[in-house]
C-alpha cells in the first residue's frame, strides 16, 4: 500500500496543542513490514482517519507527548510521534 | 477436579482487583516458566475446599503481542501440544472505556474461545452515567455478559456462579493460531476493520453514553503542568525516600534486637562454645539478616503499589522519561534507583515496572552502583580516619569530612549513569524500547489490595532469596571460625585468612594487604560487617579504629579502600535477588564481574594518585 505525502503533512511532533488532528498515514511505508512499536500505536487506536489530540508536552525537554486517540490519554516518545503523520483538522 | 480459570484484559481494566475480589487472599505469585514476568495464581475456596484455580494473566492489548508480559499471555492463550491451558477464559473489560477494551473481545471471539465476560469497573461507570444493553452485549459478542465491580463486590458471587456451572463439562482447550492470521492482526486493514466493528457495536449497547472524567482531567491539569508537576513529583519522591528510611529503621532496628536477644539467651544456655557460636554468629545471624530486608522491601512496595494503583506511576514516568532517556534508562527507572540508595534489595525487586526487559536489566546491573545505606558505617570509619574536620570556606557549617561523604554519593549515582550508557550501547535487541503507554484514569486505591502486594513480595523475597542468604551467611561463619587454634577462635589462622593471604598479591597493588583482603570476606555477607572484621584484624576497639588505620596501612591504602567500596560488588543479599529476578546466574555474575573490575581500577587510581602528591 503506498501513501501519497503533500507538504501540508506533519507528524505528532510537528503538529500545534490542543486541536482537533486527523491521522493521514504511518510515516513509513509499509512495504518493510509493521514493527512491534507501529503495531502497538494500531492497537491503541492509532489508524487512518482517526481523529486524535495533543494534550500537553512533559516539563523536560518538551518530550514525550500526551495524546488523547479514542477517549485514552497515550504517552509517546519524540521518535514514537514521528511515525504518524497528521493534519489539522478543518 | 483441578479446573483452571485464567482471567484475560487489558491493562488498566481493574483485572487484578477482581482477581483480589475472587480470591481472597489464597494466592501465590511464581514466575511463569522461563521468563521473569509475575504469575499469580489464586483459589476460590468453598467449604475449606480448593474448587477452582484462577490464574490472573498480565495484560494484554491485542493477540499481536509486542511486549514480553503480552507475548506471555499470548503462549497461554494459544497453548502449544501436550501443555495444559484454563477451563476457561474470564475476559474482563472495562466499563469506563469500553471502546478500549471491546478490541481483545474481538479477537478472542473471532478465534472461538468459549468466553465469559466480567464487564468491570461498573460502578465507576455507572456514577458517569453509563447505561448499556447488557443483553445486546451479549448477543454481539456471544457470551455471557456479567457486570461486576471489584470495589462494590456487585457481581462478584454471579461470576463466580457462572464459572462454577461452566467448568463442569468443559474440556481443555487448544487453540491454535493460523500463521497467516498472525500477519492479519498486524494489517492495517484488519485493524481498521476492528475499530469499525467497535463503533458499531458501540452504537448498538451504548444506551446512554459516558460522561468524560473531568475529575482526572482537572487533576492532570497539576500533576502534568511544567511547574507544578516538578514539584509535586520530587515532593512524592522524597517523601518516598524519607519513608523508607525511617519508618524502616525502627522496624529493622526491632528485628536486629530481637536476634541480638536470643544470641544472648542462647550464649546464656548453651556453654559449648562452638555450637554457641555456630547458633549464634551463624545460623541466627544469618536469619536475622535475611529478615531485616524485610521491611524496607515491604515499605517500597507499600509505597509503589499505592502510587501504580492511584495512577500515578504512570504520570511520574511520563514527567521523567526524556530526563532518563539521556542517562540511558526509561522513565519508569525513577522510583528503583533512587530507592537503590536505601537498598538495593528492595531497588531490584521493584525494576519489575519496566516492561522492557533489556531496559530493565540494565537498571538491575547499575543499581549496585547506587551508594545503599549499608556503605554509611563503612565510610564513616574510612572518612573519619583519612579526613581531617576542618571547615570548607571557612564556613563553620560546611566541614569537610560532609562534603566527601556527599561526593561518594554522586560519584556512586554518577558511575551508575555511565554505566547504564555504556551497557545500552554494548546489550544486545531484544525487543524495542518504546514508551507508548496509556495514562490511567486517577483511582482510589485499595488497602486491601496494597496488603496483598507487600505480602506476596515479602514472601518471594523470603523464599526465593532467604535460602541462599542463609547457608552463604553460615559459610562464611564457618570461613572465620575454622580451624580451630586450641579450641579458640581466632581469625587470623581461620580458612577466611588463608584465603586473604592467598588473594594478597593480588590486590597489592592497591595496598591491600592479608589483614584487608581477609576483612573483605565476611563483608560479603553484609558491607557494614567489614567493620568489626578490621578492627579483629587489627586488634583495635571499634573507637580507636581511625587512629589504627591511619597508623597500619597510611593514607594511599585507606583512600584505596574507600573507592574500593563506591564500586566494589553489593553484597550476597544483592546478588540473591538478581539471580531471582533474572532467572539464572549470568546476569548476577556479570555484575560482580564489572563492579570488581571497576572497584580495583579505580582503586588503584587513586591510590596512585594520592602517593603521587602526598
Amino acid at each position: 500500500m503506498e501513501f501519497d505525502i503533500p507538504n501540508s503533512m506533519m507528524t505528532i511532533n510537528e503538529a500545534p496543542l490542543k486541536q482537533r488532528l486527523s491521522i493521514t498515514s504511518f510515516k513509513d511505508d509499509y512495504s518493510s513490514g509493521i514493527s512491534d512499536i507501529e503495531a502497538r500505536l494500531m492497537h491503541l487506536g492509532f489508524i487512518h482517519g482517526a481523529t486524535i489530540e495533543i494534550k500537553k508536552k512533559a516539563p523536560f525537554f518538551k518530550e514525550p507527548l500526551l495524546v488523547e486517540v479514542r477517549g485514552r490519554l497515550v504517552a509517546l516518545s519524540r521518535s514514537e510521534a514521528n511515525l504518524v503523520s497528521v493534519e489539522v483538522c478543518e | 477436579m483441578n479446573l483452571q480459570v485464567a482471567l484475560v484484559g487489558m491493562p488498566n481494566v481493574g483485572k487484578t482487583a477482581l482477581f483480589n475480589k475472587l480470591t481472597g487472599s489464597f494466592q501465590r505469585v511464581a514466575n511463569f516458566p522461563g521468563v521473569t514476568v509475575e504469575k499469580k495464581t489464586g483459589w476460590v475456596i468453598e467449604d475449606g475446599k480448593k474448587i477452582l484455580e484462577i490464574i490472573d494473566l498480565p495484560g494484554i492489548y491485542s493477540l499481536d503481542a509486542t511486549t514480553l508480559d503480552e507475548k506471555v499471555t499470548k503462549d497461554f492463550l494459544l497453548k502449544k501440544e501436550k501443555e495444559q491451558t484454563a477451563n476457561l477464559f474470564v475476559l474482563v473489560l472495562d466499563a469506563t472505556n469500553l471502546d478500549k477494551s471491546l478490541y481483545l473481545a474481538l479477537q478472542l471471539r473471532q478465534l472461538g474461545y468459549p468466553l465469559l465476560i466480567a464487564l468491570n469497573l461498573m460502578d465507576e461507570a455507572k456514577k458517569r452515567g453509563l447505561k448499556v444493553d447488557i443483553e445486546k452485549l451479549a448477543n454481539l459478542l456471544n457470551a455471557e455478559v456479567i457486570p461486576t465491580s471489584a470495589a462494590t463486590g456487585e457481581g462478584i458471587k454471579e461470576l463466580t456462579d457462572s464459572i462454577k456451572k461452566r467448568t463442569h463439562s468443559l474440556p481443555i482447550y487448544n487453540i491454535e493460531l493460523p500463521n497467516e492470521m498472525q500477519k492479519t492482526f498486524r494489517s492495517p486493514e484488519y485493524v481498521n476493520r476492528t475499530f469499525k466493528q467497535i463503533d458499531e457495536i458501540l452504537k448498538e449497547v451504548t444506551l446512554s453514553p459516558l460522561r468524560p472524567d473531568t475529575f482526572s482531567q482537572k487533576i492532570d491539569h497539576f500533576i502534568l503542568h511544567p511547574i507544578w508537576g516538578i514539584i509535586i513529583l520530587f515532593l512524592v519522591l522524597i517523601i518516598m525516600f524519607q519513608t523508607l528510611f525511617s519508618w524502616s529503621s525502627p522496624l529493622s532496628d526491632l528485628i536486629e534486637f530481637v536476634f541480638s536477644y536470643s544470641g544472648e539467651l542462647i550464649s546464656k544456655y548453651i556453654s559449648h562454645p562452638l555450637l554457641k557460636s555456630f547458633l549464634v554468629d551463624g545460623v541466627i545471624n544469618g536469619v536475622g539478616g535475611v529478615l531485616v530486608f524485610l521491611p524496607q522491601i515491604v515499605i517500597l512496595f507499600l509505597f509503589t503499589q499505592f502510587l501504580e494503583d492511584l495512577g500515578y506511576l504512570g504520570r511520574a514516568a511520563f514527567i521523567m522519561d526524556s530526563f532518563m532517556r539521556k542517562m540511558g534508562l526509561p522513565g519508569k527507572a525513577v522510583i528503583p534507583l533512587l530507592s537503590s540508595h536505601a537498598c538495593a534489595i528492595p531497588g531490584i525487586m521493584s525494576t519489575r515496572v519496566i516492561e522492557n526487559y533489556r531496559e530493565r536489566l540494565i537498571t538491575m546491573l547499575v543499581i549496585p552502583l547506587t551508594t545503599c545505606s549499608a556503605r554509611l558505617p563503612v565510610y564513616a570509619v574510612l572518612i573519619g580516619a583519612i579526613i581531617p574536620d576542618s571547615p570548607v570556606f571557612g564556613l563553620g557549617f560546611l566541614r569537610l569530612p560532609g562534603l566527601v561523604l556527599f561526593g561518594l554519593y554522586g560519584l556512586g549515582f554518577f558511575s551508575a549513569m555511565m554505566m547504564s550508557l555504556i551497557l545500552k550501547k554494548s546489550l544486545p535487541h531484544s525487543s524495542p524500547s518504546m514508551l507508548l503507554m496509556e495514562l490511567p484514569p486517577y483511582r482510589v486505591p485499595k488497602l486491601k489490595n496494597l496488603l496483598l502486594v507487600m505480602k506476596n513480595k515479602g514472601q518471594i523475597f523470603l523464599k526465593k532469596a532467604g535460602g541462599i542468604i542463609l547457608i552463604i551467611s553460615i559459610i562464611i561463619w564457618m570461613l572465620v571460625t575454622f580451624p580451630q587454634q586450641n579450641g579458640q577462635t581466632s581469625i587470623e589462622f581461620s580458612y577466611a585468612a588463608s584465603i586473604g593471604r592467598t588473594f594478597e598479591p593480588l590486590f597489592k597493588p592497591l595496598g591491600f594487604d592479608w589483614r584487608i583482603t581477609t576483612a573483605l570476606i565476611p563483608s560479603i555477607g553484609a558491607r557494614e560487617v567489614v567493620v568489626s572484621a578490621l578492627s579483629l584484624v587489627l586488634s583495635a576497639d571499634e573507637q580507636n579504629m581511625s587512629a589504627a588505620l591511619v597508623e597500619q596501612f597510611g593514607l594511599g591504602t585507606l583512600v584505596a579502600l574507600l573507592v574500593w567500596f563506591v564500586f566494589a560488588p553489593q553484597c550476597i543479599s544483592t546478588f540473591a535477588v538478581m539471580k531471582r529476578e533474572t532467572n539464572g546466574y549470568l546476569w548476577p555474575s556479570v555484575m560482580v564481574a564489572y563492579t570488581m573490575i571497576l572497584a580495583y581500577t579505580f582503586a588503584f587510581v587513586a591510590r596512585s594518585l594520592v602517593t603521587l602528591w602526598f
